[in-house]
Formats: structure tokens, C-alpha cells, sequence
């Protein structure tokens, strides 16, 4: 263990060295849970034919290979014998430290990587257990920064209370809490609250009434008729994959959105969920870049909804694990859609945010008058209603204070939410048809993600006047928010936020997150 | 210059070089006329009396429309290009392009992460680049081309020295 910078690694004074400053391995186990499947093939290979062979009482061996047998095992050994080897290297020589503000993680033998992470960058944090590290108590730790690619960081296995023990010191590094180049003390886990979970009937509910139900009904509807029609019975069995594929969809989305809860802590969102492979994120304050309330047709019945939501790390992976990591409520009733926008936008930056998000996600335009305001949202003006005949009165937007509210869809209600200071720009588009209508869309361009926000057909007035002001709200937005550590940031000893309230006497409070900053004393003995 | 009714109130925009006209004719050029020449082929065949199938109407009209369609674009091209502006404002670039279907962008300089400057070979011959703004979503499309270098050069310090002061995180 003569590397260079383990100079510390030695001599720990408690049994478990502490996470600061060290270099530190992840678990010897781990090489062995993440390549299983690795070794199954390999037992596979070498194991089916003999085990085949004796439940047909003929010899353990092929009779014609009998003068091969040693070759065959010794080519066998040495294929083990290369796997776990490498499996050892490979556990070896990756070793991660959290130190001065960066998370360092060394990996590679013969190709070695390096790589930092800034802390202040998280954009957040998930603890993942497969199934298998579940059992043997492993968790791997996943770090993203402002890369929609791969994680900035994963931590594959690390025992569950050391994945967590890191998760706080990490998170409590970007937050600013802890300074110091080394601290002896154990960071605690921040406190939580939680705020919400789905009960499982829910979830079962809102599987059946999904669009995925609608077309599966309606696919089904068809294959019935056309072999009615036809009179050919065969067109059934064409169904069986199609059968098979759907049932793994439903259980994929089932076992991912089980037990889901989401808690509130200083660090952020928490969301918990799985059923076989579980996965805890936690998403810090102010990180999450769009938000997108959706409710499907079928579920207007139980007034269910679901929340996805736009994270700079997460990006859009078409995969049901990025699908997943994106939904921040999988099925949830109004409170538990108000409580959760209420978690992201602490301040809604109007007065009765209640019935401005209820006119959000199910509000109407009055039908005589163009361009309402009677519930705040400016929808599309009445002389364009042949070009959206069913959503014009459903298209609209309000501004408020810190955040821009987009609803739009009249089946489909949909409700974006962008916070000012996440916009990163903004766009205009006008074709000729909107042209003859006097009608403009608004695309606000956000972080790769589910939720691509945009204002269908506003009069070209209300959509200039927004695309003003909206940018001038996007830039007072940024400069209050001054640090990406998001305690340090209300601080009031921190300096560059004293120049920058001076310098805003238009904006009283400069706390962005009130809800979930507690003073700093609190996290350590809470 | 004249504003469209989707562009901010009170904007002086500046225009594109004149000469990014003849890059995009060398682009109409190299992408249409090979075009055209594939699909006139069966045309062709057909009247050497090779292929029976298409059927000459067809053999016809399809290179037919294609050229109608091609013309169109040739001929919107220098419209095309001096509907292309921008406008440097205290806090954000404004660009705009499209005379049918017209787009207005707005990238405040705390969000650009990069800027490039790209110059490809007719634009060299002619001393023009396209400079690139590039913010953490990848929707935002900004591309500015038909720059003289000079005013590529200078914007693109510009707005880089722009960025830094107001830079801002995600």
C-alpha cells in the first residue's frame, strides 16, 4: 500500500478511518456483486454441459474429450483465474477521497483514471441497491455534477452506513457547513421530514388508468377485431411477446415507484423508493431546473397527478432508470402535488399560492373574453382558437415573482413550472400560420430532461412583453443567488451576499430557500 | 432595419455580412444540384428506354417539384440571410433569423459556458465565421454566421469577458 498520497491511511485512530481527507477503497466485495453476472457465464459454460450429462446418467465427461479433460480445466482455471484477478486489480486500484472541497476518485490499472468532482457543483446525490448489494448490505453512491452523460462519480459497493456517513459529509461540504480542511468529528446525516409516501394501491391504480393501459386496451381492441374479421386464431399467439413485454413494463414501473417517500432535510429533496432494487436521492436546494406537473385523462377520475421534474445531472436517458430518477411524485392527489411544488419553490413569490397552482393544473379561460386574466394566467387570445380549438383557454402562463407557471393541455393537463433563476435562455418562435393569428410560442431552454417548457400560442403582445420581462426576472433572480453552497448562501456573515443586498433594496428578503435552512447549529445536534 | 412583430420593442440590430449570401449558395449548390442529379436519373433510364418502371409522369415530376422547391429556397436565400440579426443588450445577446418561420432568442451572458468560433473553408475564402454560444441546455441553438473575422474576434472576447462578470452557476 505504498501509493503515494495514503500517507494517512495507516495509522487510524478509531477501527473505521474517518471519510475526510483519506484515500479510501470501496468494499472487496463489490467487484464480485457488480460482475455476478460475469462469473455465472463463466460457471454456465463450463458447468451446463456435465451437469446435463449426469442428469442423463452418461458420464460426467463427453467420452471423445476425455483426452482434453486437462486442457479443458486448466483453460477454465485460468479464465477464473483472470476474471477474479482482475476483478482484485481492479477493486485495488480504485480508491476515492472527499478533501478540500473535491471528491477524488482514482480507478484503472494499466488505463488509470483520475477524477475530481467540485463539491459545491453536486446537483445530487443517489444511493442505489440492486437487489444483490441489498442483500449483502452494499449501496453504490452516485455523484452528479452539471454533465447530462454519466455520473460524475459512482461509488460501487461501499457498505450502506458508510455510502450514507458519505453521502452527509459530501453534502455537507457543498452546503458549507463544514470548512475545514480535516475534521476529525462524524458529520451526522442531516435530520428529515417526510413529507409524503404513496401507498402501494395507489401506485397499482395509477399503473392500471396510465396511458400505457389506454393503448395496451386499444391495441387489444384492434388484434380482437382484425381476428374476428379474418377468423384466424393464429394472430393471438403474435400477442405473447407483445403480452410478455407489457407485463415486464408494468413490473418495472411498479417495482421502481414502490414505497416512494419524500422527505425534507437542510440537503434537499429526499425521494426513497423500490421494491426489489431500492434507490434514495437527494436533490439539494435549487438544483432542480424545471418542474412538470402531468395528469392523464384517466386519472382526472381520482384526481391523481405526477410530478416530473428537470436535474442537470439526471438527463434525459430513455431508460426506465433515468425515467425513474426524473419523477419527483409517481402518482400523488393535490395536496401532495402543492405540498412537493411548494418543496421546490419555497417562496411561490405570490400571495395565495393555493389557488394559483389549482388554476395551474386544472383551470379554464372564461370562453367570451381573449387573453383572460380572471385566475392570473394569460391565455391565448380568443381570435386564435381555431388554431388550438380545444386548449386555448387551457394555454396560458403567470409570472410570479420566482417562478414562471406554463399550463397548457386540455386532456392532458400539464403544468411547467421554471424558477427565474434557472432559465438559461430564452426563444421566440413565430411560423406563418401563428403569424396570421397574431400568436407566438415561448421556449424557455432548460437542462436536458423531461421537461421541455414552452408557451403555446400567446398573443405576439403578451408573448413580447414576456420575453422582456422575463429575462430581466431571470437576471435579478441570478444575482441573488450568489453561492452554489446553498447554507453558506443565506448566511448573514457571508459578505458577497451583504454587497448584493445592498445593491437590491428591491428584494427584502434574500433567503431563496427559508424552508429548508435551518441555522447550522441545528444539523449537528439534530 | 426594419422589426418583426415578435422582436423586442426598441432594438437596433445588426446585420450579417452581405457575403454570408455566397456561402450559402456554395451549401444550396453542393446540397440540391446532387441532389437534382440523383433523382433525375430515372428520368433518364426511363427515357433511354432502360427502366419501365417509374412511369414517365412520375419520372418527371418528382425532379420536377424537387427543382421548384430548390428555386424557392435559392431565391429566399438573401432574404434569409438579412433577416439574420443581432443585438448586444446590457445583460443578454439577442439573435433573431427566419423570415416564415421566425425565431427571437435571448442568452443572458451569466449563462453562456462557452463560446466557439467555427470557420469553414468558404467562409475562410471570404473572411467570415459562425460563432457559437453554447449555455447548459441544449436547446439553446445559438449560432451566429456570416461574421467578418474582426467582428467574430471582437464578439466573441466580448462576450466572454461579458460571461465572466455576470457568470452565474446552473
Amino acid at each position: 500500500m505504498s501509493l503515494e498520497n495514503d500517507a494517512t491511511e495507516s495509522l487510524p485512530a478509531k477501527p473505521e478511518p474517518t471519510v475526510d481527507g483519506d484515500w479510501n477503497r470501496v468494499h472487496p466485495a463489490s467487484p464480485f456483486v457488480r460482475g455476478w453476472v460475469a462469473l455465472a457465464a463463466v460457471g454456465f459454460f463450463f458447468g451446463r454441459d456435465a451437469f446435463e450429462r449426469m442428469l442423463q446418467g452418461r458420464d460426467f465427461m463427453d467420452p471423445n474429450l476425455s483426452g482434453r479433460v486437462p486442457w479443458l480445466l486448466a483453460g477454465g482455471a485460468v479464465v477464473l483465474l483472470l476474471t477474479v484477478g482482475g476483478f482484485i486489480l481492479s477493486w485495488y486500484f480504485t480508491r476515492y477521497q472527499v478533501a478540500e472541497g473535491y471528491v477524488r476518485v482514482n480507478t484503472g490499472f494499466l488505463f488509470k483514471q483520475q477524477r475530481q468532482a467540485r463539491l459545491d457543483r453536486v446537483q445530487a446525490i443517489d444511493i442505489v441497491q440492486p437487489l444483490l448489494a441489498r442483500i449483502f448490505g452494499l449501496a453504490e453512491l452516485k455523484f452528479e455534477v452539471a454533465d447530462a452523460g454519466e455520473s460524475a462519480v459512482r461509488l460501487a459497493y461501499l457498505p450502506l452506513d458508510k455510502a450514507k456517513q458519505l453521502r452527509a459529509t459530501i453534502l455537507a461540504r457543498a452546503a458549507g457547513v463544514v470548512s475545514g480542511p480535516e475534521t476529525t468529528e462524524e458529520i451526522p446525516e442531516a435530520p428529515e421530514h417526510v413529507v409524503l409516501s404513496v401507498p402501494p394501491s395507489r401506485l397499482v391504480g395509477s399503473l392500471l388508468l396510465s396511458e400505457q393501459t389506454v393503448g395496451i386496451l386499444a391495441g387489444a381492441a384492434v388484434v380482437v377485431a382484425v381476428s374476428v374479421f379474418t377468423q384466424n386464431q393464429t394472430l393471438f399467439l403474435a400477442l405473447i411477446p407483445g403480452v410478455l413485454g407489457i407485463g415486464a413494463a408494468y413490473w418495472s414501473s411498479f417495482n421502481k415507484g414502490y414505497n416512494f417517500t419524500a422527505a425534507i432535510s437542510p440537503d434537499g429533496i429526499r425521494l426513497r423508493y423500490g421494491l426489489l432494487d431500492t434507490q434514495a436521492q437527494t436533490v439539494p436546494p435549487g438544483r432542480i431546473q424545471a418542474l412538470m406537473v402531468t395528469q392523464p385523462p384517466l386519472w382526472r377520475i381520482f384526481g391523481w397527478y405526477r410530478i416530473h421534474v428537470n436535474v442537470a445531472g439526471y438527463g434525459v436517458s430513455g431508460s426506465t432508470e433515468g425515467a425513474a430518477r426524473t419523477m419527483l411524485l409517481p402518482v400523488g392527489l393535490k395536496p401532495d402535488v402543492l405540498r412537493m411544488m411548494s418543496l421546490v419553490l419555497p417562496d411561490p413569490g405570490v400571495e395565495d399560492p393555493e389557488r394559483v397552482f389549482t388554476a395551474g393544473l386544472d383551470g379554464l379561460g372564461p370562453v367570451e373574453t381573449g387573453s383572460s386574466t380572471s385566475d392570473g394566467f394569460t391565455t391565448t387570445p380568443r381570435r386564435a382558437r381555431l388554431l388550438a380549438p380545444l386548449g386555448w383557454r387551457r394555454n396560458g402562463f403567470l409570472a410570479t415573482k420566482t417562478a414562471l407557471l406554463i399550463r397548457s393541455g386540455r386532456w392532458w393537463h400539464t403544468l411547467v413550472m421554471v424558477p427565474h433563476q434557472r432559465t438559461q435562455s430564452m426563444a421566440l418562435h413565430q411560423g406563418p400560420l401563428a403569424r396570421r393569428f397574431g400568436v407566438a410560442d415561448l421556449v424557455l431552454h432548460t437542462t436536458a430532461g423531461p421537461v421541455s417548457p414552452r408557451v403555446f400560442q400567446a398573443g405576439v403582445e403578451q408573448a413580447v412583453e414576456l420575453f422582456d420581462q422575463q429575462s430581466a426576472r431571470a437576471r435579478e433572480a441570478r444575482k441573488r443567488q450568489t453561492s452554489e453552497q446553498w447554507l453558506a448562501q443565506v448566511a448573514p456573515q457571508a459578505p458577497e451576499v451583504a454587497a448584493t443586498l445592498t445593491g437590491e433594496p428591491a428584494q427584502p428578503e434574500p433567503d431563496i430557500h427559508p424552508r429548508t435552512s435551518p441555522p447550522q447549529e441545528e444539523r449537528h445536534h439534530g | 432595419m426594419h422589426t418583426e412583430a415578435i422582436d423586442p420593442p426598441g432594438v437596433q440590430w445588426l446585420r450579417v455580412s452581405p457575403k454570408y449570401v455566397t456561402v450559402r449558395l456554395v451549401e444550396w449548390a453542393i446540397g440540391n444540384v446532387i441532389m437534382l442529379a440523383v433523382l433525375s436519373l430515372p428520368l433518364i433510364f426511363v427515357l433511354l428506354g432502360w427502366w419501365r418502371w417509374p412511369p414517365l409522369w412520375l419520372a418527371i415530376t418528382v425532379p420536377a417539384v424537387m427543382l421548384v422547391l430548390a428555386l424557392w429556397r435559392l431565391v429566399l436565400i438573401p432574404r434569409q440571410v438579412r433577416s439574420i440579426g443581432y443585438a448586444e443588450r446590457d445583460d443578454d445577446l439577442l439573435i433573431r433569423r427566419g423570415i416564415f418561420f421566425q425565431r427571437t432568442m435571448v442568452v443572458p451572458y451569466g449563462r453562456m459556458q462557452y463560446v466557439d468560433v467555427a470557420v469553414g473553408p468558404v467562409e475562410r475564402s471570404l473572411g467570415l465565421c459562425t460563432l457559437k454560444l453554447h449555455t447548459a441546455s441544449a436547446g439553446t441553438n445559438a449560432h451566429l454566421p456570416g461574421l467578418p473575422s474582426a467582428e467574430g474576434a471582437r464578439l466573441r472576447e466580448q462576450l466572454s469577458a461579458r460571461g465572466e462578470a455576470r457568470l452565474a452557476g446552473l
